[in-house]
């Protein structure tokens, strides 16, 4: 069966193309991350990672750096 | 351990569909839709990255279950006559059982997720297609004439007669239910008029 342990999803306050811009040097150089979105048009400003190695606390550290919020959305 | 859950994307699909066939593209977001699939938000974006993924890949799985069913124990090497009815059965049956699919493709009308979707849909559709009316072309069974003229003379009547249906009413408000027999005189003469 196909496990989706791999995608993590995050409530954060990235609400605007610049604050995205911020994170993206980090998110794209990123080599454990495979993909990543924020989605600007939600509330949640919904942070999306595809990543085999990273776990939710590293993605929040990451994000945190650049002082934004972030925490954990779980299903 | 978190498994892709079936059930799940299932109901996300059916309310999206729903809720943008009912109110329209700009009252729909992921979070009313979570709440109405009764899932969570986070949910929603481990199978889709926003709201733009989750339409387009639903307008092109919709488009793609229309096409099928149109398409349904049709072959462009059959008659002009026999192929056509066929289709005429199908968009009938597919538009008369799937009124939310309707009214969702309605609502896409002008948005780039239609346009995406008929990206994906047109090659197959328009190869099939075009081969039936080459090969009615070339049987003599039919005049060569613009798709737009084809189009209306073809299918157009057909699309009418369900608009009346689903109204309950054709012209100045007389009551009209959809029926087999009404569909087959309107093809008699759509056929008349478009075969030599």
């Amino acid at each position: 069966m196909e496990t989706l342990n791999h995608i993590l999803i995050f409530k954060t306050n990235i609400a605007t193309t610049a604050a995205r811009q911020q994170i993206a040097t980090v998110l794209d150089m990123h080599p454990l991350i495979a993909q990543w979105t924020v989605d600007l048009m939600d509330v949640d400003c919904v942070l999306r990672v595809v990543s085999y190695h990273l776990s939710p606390a590293d993605v929040i550290a990451i994000v945190a750096r650049y002082n934004y919020e972030c925490t954990e959305l779980t299903d | 351990m978190r498994h892709r859950d079936e059930n799940k994307i299932q109901a996300i699909r059916e309310k999206a569909i729903e809720m943008v066939a009912n109110d329209g593209l700009e009252n729909f977001g992921i979070n009313r839709l979570a709440k109405t699939a009764g899932v969570s938000p986070a949910t929603i974006y481990i199978y889709y990255k926003d709201k733009e993924d989750l339409l387009t890949s639903i307008s092109i799985e919709e488009g793609l279950k229309m096409t099928r069913s149109t398409l349904k124990g049709f072959d462009p090497e059959m008659s002009f006559e026999e192929g056509l009815w066929i289709q005429w059965k199908n968009r009938a049956a597919f538009a008369l059982n799937n009124h939310l699919s309707a009214a969702f493709f309605e609502q896409l009308r002008n948005s780039t997720y239609k346009e995406k979707m008929l990206e994906t849909i047109s090659k197959e559709f328009e190869l099939t297609m075009g081969n039936f009316i080459v090969n009615a072309l070339n049987r003599k069974e039919i005049d060569k004439m613009s798709l737009e003229v084809y189009w209306s003379i073809a299918f157009a009547p057909l699309y009418s007669l369900i608009k009346f249906h689903n109204e309950g009413r054709s012209l100045s408000g007389r009551k009209f239910v959809f029926s087999q027999k009404l569909m087959k005189d309107t093809f008699a003469c759509v056929i008349k008029g478009l075969k030599k």
